[in-house]
């Protein structure tokens, strides 16, 4: 029994086989329910939430009719999705004996996760989705909008990779000379109990939900569950896809996101043919471009993206604290900006919604995501190996200089 | 109980957030004289996978298994 155990809990699982899992339950979930996996939705109708709460009249902002401001938090099924998702990683690292209070050692961290998650937040809901509607939910949809905010992505968070690395970014670590002691252990173990209870309780709460006819909320609970699960047991993080290839030729989460991608838009055309079910389309615009560099830019200076910071919090890494409260504020400020100051006019009027099984027809639509999902692959080996490349010279000039 | 190495330097990164674990450890692999031995504790799960393997990735080699020890890793790293 112990060693069945072991592996589930107490080991990261393969990112490959997780995003293969996460796709094909989004494109379930889609099925189910006629959504995505979506987070930064939500958010920001948490941000319109807080508004009221502070007595705010928002009343006419055209942004919060949009993402459909209304109910509570727990009587929104995409709340049940980011309360599950919280609730799914908790579970896994109290079950894994992993969540422990992580402070950084250096204060500037904490005002780099508030500024990039302002950043990332409002980046992200300027092109209507993150990593996730905007990019790994938004590509099996086949709504164009995904692939330029992937590219936009990968454009902001090369330089925000290139900022990671200066020295008045990046700070200096604790080094010092000879040994240092580790944390002492902790004879007793009680986080896989706590963490038995609490799955135990959201079981409850979940089938609660299905029996009492409230079945999208029991849906988004549930699927939540199992994201939050797969991304903290795999690690998950689609910030590290583009800033650890550009950093350290570091390939295995891009592929597996691409691989994630590839099969979860196999399954959904499928889905969508069976089910005669509409695409989610999202307009395709500057704002999708602009919004994607932000995004990509804010989550390599918060050191995590969406769905990265949710998990993160729940290991106990407080610096994600910032981020969250930052990401929050960024979706509030373009809820506000949307119409106030101008930016739907200036960035988004002029786009249209672009659906490639619109303008492609089925075959063509998912024939051309599979072939610019196998060129994103290539792209992605490449630049691995140009990488390392690159290293193997830098090392043979230094063997020369010895 | 391990025996205990007997490291030149350590990297105390407890509490530090990807991606500066593994961009820290290298830098720092990369300023050692060769043949000297790195100590890394760190607490970021995410670190606990891609330390060790971008370390070997980049051509440094490990003086010993990583160490699970509690929420931390420690790691031991040849420069």
């Amino acid at each position: 029994m112990k060693k069945m155990i072991q592996p589930i809990f107490q080991r990261y699982w393969n990112p490959y086989l997780v995003l293969l899992i996460a796709g094909i339950l989004s494109a379930v979930y889609f099925g189910l329910t006629s959504t995505v996996w979506a987070v930064t939705g939500e958010f920001t109708r948490l941000g319109g939430d807080l508004l009221l709460l502070f007595g705010v009249d928002i009343s006419g902002w055209q942004y919060f009719d949009m993402v459909h401001l209304q109910g509570a938090t727990w009587n929104r099924p995409d709340g049940w999705i980011v309360w599950g998702m919280f609730a799914g990683a908790l579970i896994m690292v109290l079950l894994s004996n992993s969540f422990k209070i992580r402070l950084p050692q250096q204060k500037r961290r904490y005002v780099q996760g508030l500024v990039g998650g302002i950043i990332a937040g409002f980046g992200a809901r300027l092109a209507l989705g993150c990593n996730l509607a905007a990019f790994f939910t938004g590509v099996p949809q086949f709504s164009f909008h995904s692939w330029i905010f992937i590219m936009a992505t990968g454009i902001g968070t090369f330089f925000g990779a290139k900022l990671t690395k200066t020295r008045w970014w990046k700070g200096k670590p604790s080094l010092i000379r000879g040994n240092a002691k580790p944390t002492q252990l902790k004879k007793r173990v009680i986080q896989p109990y706590v963490g038995g209870t609490i799955a135990v309780l959201y079981i409850g709460l979940t089938i609660y939900f299905f029996a009492s006819g409230q079945k999208l909320l029991g849906l988004g609970a549930l699927f939540g569950l199992a994201f939050g699960i797969l991304i903290e047991r795999g690690q998950i993080c689609f910030t590290s896809a583009f800033r650890d290839l550009f950093l350290v030729g570091r390939s295995i989460m891009a592929k597996a996101i691409i691989i994630g991608m590839a099969v979860s838009s196999i399954l959904t055309i499928i889905v969508i043919s069976i089910y005669d079910l509409t695409p989610i389309t999202q307009i395709a615009a500057l704002s999708t471009f602009v919004g994607g560099i932000l995004f990509g830019l804010g989550i390599v200076m918060a050191s995590g993206c969406e769905t990265g910071m949710m998990y993160r919090l729940m290991e106990g890494q407080l610096l994600f604290l910032p981020v969250f409260a930052g990401n929050i504020i960024g979706a509030t400020f373009l809820a506000y900006a949307w119409d106030h100051l101008g930016v739907y006019n200036v960035l988004v009027k002029s786009g249209a919604k672009i659906n490639l099984l619109d303008t492609l027809g089925p075959i063509g639509a998912i024939s051309v995501t599979l072939l610019m999902l196998g060129g994103l692959y290539a792209l992605t080996v490449y630049g691995e190996k140009r990488y390392h490349r690159k290293l193997t010279i830098k090392r043979g000039m230094n063997v020369h200089a010895n | 109980m391990q025996t205990e190495l007997e490291a030149d330097f350590t990297l105390d990164l407890r509490g530090e957030s990807c991606p500066y674990p593994v961009i820290y450890t290298l830098e720092t692999l990369d300023g050692m004289n060769n043949g000297e031995l790195l100590q890394v504790i760190t607490d970021c799960p995410g670190s606990f996978r891609n330390v060790p393997e971008e370390a070997i990735a980049h051509g440094y080699k490990f003086a010993q298994d990583p160490v699970k020890n509690g929420q931390e890793y420690l790691f031991h790293i040849y420069a």
